[in-house]
């Protein structure tokens, strides 16, 4: 339980540092397609005998390339070059399962996670992960939001808007790799979501939306265990349901004072 | 293979959505739903878990059809309000509903297996009386596109002249929504969610590759998931009786789709090159 709550706290805190960028970029889909194309590769990996990491991460990479080669296609964009490939991963990864025996466990674990079961391993990996992260954000942070809201200023300001998005795209994806095996696709995609999309409700200024997002994913992580404990319920769900509840409450809590905004 | 009655069914219902599924998914890639399809297909099971809790199998049905509605009205309202984005406000109600559904789950005992089959569907047993339930959905589906067609494509081309012409946007996305979770109703209990986004995605994105006029993207997509669902069930059967490897129907479907996308894509820049710089229909928001 204990090895539970570091990994709650620390996944939190990974997400919603990237959640920042995913939610300003608008790339909650591809997010959505990373965790699914991902879980081709872990099954690959672990009917191989590879590690897993390893195999997530490379099939994350193929998936990236994938993308971002398709929607450059004439009359594909981004958004059906992602459901096919969303789609094509999954059913690769679920069909591999299930030829090997006693799948539905590793599936429904696959979905949700098992952020109960998680050992020492798990939690030194994402605190790495964390790490590393934490450090390219600083570094890089400010021309991801450069290149993200205005491209041509930022190729003329002298950035290389294809090594800009390709650095975001691949910590995105090793954040996704880190987490889902611990916590599972959907509880992944959540966590990076709900709280930077709650963060940004109350603030347009990058540091406070940050602090505040990583604020909200480790409150989700805690309280979401503390809930799942009482009530007997998947503590994945739990902690998704948390986070969308605080993005309900701000959404609430942020129109109160300006009716004159509401549609 | 169709010597046992229950392939026959299965090619009959995967038949049937097809007719539905090339059309729908023509409107799902010009107005670039994937992602919400993605989310329909998630945010049924809440509604698949109470219905059965409550009405046993009769139940799934109904309760499928309340949580894709359910669904489809808060999309709309929430991407209408623009206090969130629109994927992000996706996403959200995704993982927030299907966590209802999963919380739910795992109070009961027989938790794996109920998500496995929500995954896959179970698309050899389909009962006749599942069938006819699929058929009359497909009726009223392709009435409701016929009915909306029109005015979807304007929406989706030209926003602002649509909303100038008198349509009323919200209503317009709302009924679109609507469809595709009646689409993803009539058939994630058969052929579970890892085929039904699919069905919703691929046949339009594939066929959009050799050409780029709408009825024709419509017949080419039914034609393609048609071929498909028949390759998909014989691949899974040889697998299964002369292999000894257990492929699921469902999953052997999807990835021949896929398949006959990745084959479509070199043939239509082919084309593309002798026609000359065709004009990009498709890429309107």
């Amino acid at each position: 339980m204990r090895w539970a709550i570091a990994e709650a706290v620390l996944a939190g805190a990974l997400a919603g540092l990237i959640g920042v960028h995913v939610v300003l970029r608008r790339l909650s889909f591809f997010t959505m397609a990373l965790t699914h194309a991902t879980f081709p590769g872990v099954v690959a990996a672990a009917i191989i005998g590879v590690h897993i990491y390893l195999g997530g991460a490379l099939a994350g990479v193929l998936v990236a390339c994938g993308v971002a080669a398709l929607s450059r296609r004439r009359g594909q964009d981004a958004a059906a070059a992602t459901g096919v490939i969303l789609s094509a991963g999954f059913a690769l990864g679920v069909g591999l399962v299930a030829t090997q025996n006693g799948f539905s466990r590793d599936l429904s674990s696959f979905l949700v996670g098992s952020i109960l079961t998680v050992g020492p391993q798990d939690v030194t990996v994402t605190a790495v992960v964390l790490g590393v992260v934490a450090v390219v954000l600083a570094v890089g942070g400010r021309s991801f939001v450069f290149a993200g809201f205005d491209p041509t200023g930022a190729r003329a300001a002298g950035y290389r808007l294809g090594l800009v998005d390709l650095t975001l795209l691949v910590t995105i994806e090793l954040v996704i790799v880190t987490v889902v095996p611990a916590v599972g696709t959907i509880l992944a995609l959540a966590l990076i979501v709900a709280p930077a999309a709650a963060a940004r409700l109350w603030s347009d200024r990058l540091a406070v939306i940050t602090a505040l997002s990583v604020g909200f994913g480790v409150a989700s992580g805690l309280a979401g265990l503390l809930l799942s404990g009482r009530y007997d319920i998947a503590a994945g769900a739990a902690i998704t349901l948390v986070a969308a509840a605080i993005l309900v409450l701000s959404l609430a809590a942020t129109r109160i004072p300006r009716p004159a905004v509401a549609a | 293979m169709f010597e046992a009655p229950f392939m026959v069914r299965a090619f009959a219902e995967l038949a049937l959505l097809a007719l539905i599924c090339g059309p729908v998914s023509v409107f799902v890639f010009a107005r670039r739903l994937s992602f919400v399809a993605d989310a329909l297909t998630h945010t049924v099971f809440p509604g698949v878990v109470i219905g059965f809790a409550a009405a046993g199998a009769e139940g799934i049905f109904g309760g499928a059809l309340v949580a894709g509605v359910l669904t489809a009205v808060a999309l709309t309202l929430l991407t209408r309000a623009g206090l969130l984005s629109d994927d992000a406000a996706t996403a959200v109600v995704l993982t927030a509903m299907f966590s209802v559904g999963v919380a739910l789950v795992s109070r009961r005992s027989s938790y794996t297996s109920d998500l496995t089959t929500f995954l896959f569907g179970r698309i050899l047993t389909v009962t006749p009386r599942q069938l006819a339930e699929t058929a009359v959905l497909a009726v009223v589906i392709l009435a409701l596109v016929a009915v909306g067609a029109r005015a979807w494509i304007f929406r989706a081309f030209d926003p602002t002249g649509s909303a100038a012409a008198g349509f009323r946007t919200t209503w317009l996305d709302l009924w679109l929504n609507l469809v595709v979770a009646l689409v993803v109703v009539a058939a994630v209990r058969a052929v579970g969610t890892v085929l039904v986004i699919a069905l919703l995605v691929v046949p339009a994105a594939a066929a959009r590759t050799v050409t780029d006029r709408l009825p024709a993207m419509a017949a080419l997509g039914t034609v393609l998931t048609l071929l498909a669902g028949y390759a998909g069930l014989w691949v899974s059967w040889t697998a299964s009786i002369d292999y000894g490897v257990r492929l699921t129907s469902a999953t052997a479907v999807v990835l021949i789709l896929v398949l006959a996308y990745a084959v479509l894509l070199p043939v239509g820049r082919l084309r593309a090159k002798t026609v000359g710089r065709a004009k990009t229909v498709g890429q309107a928001r």
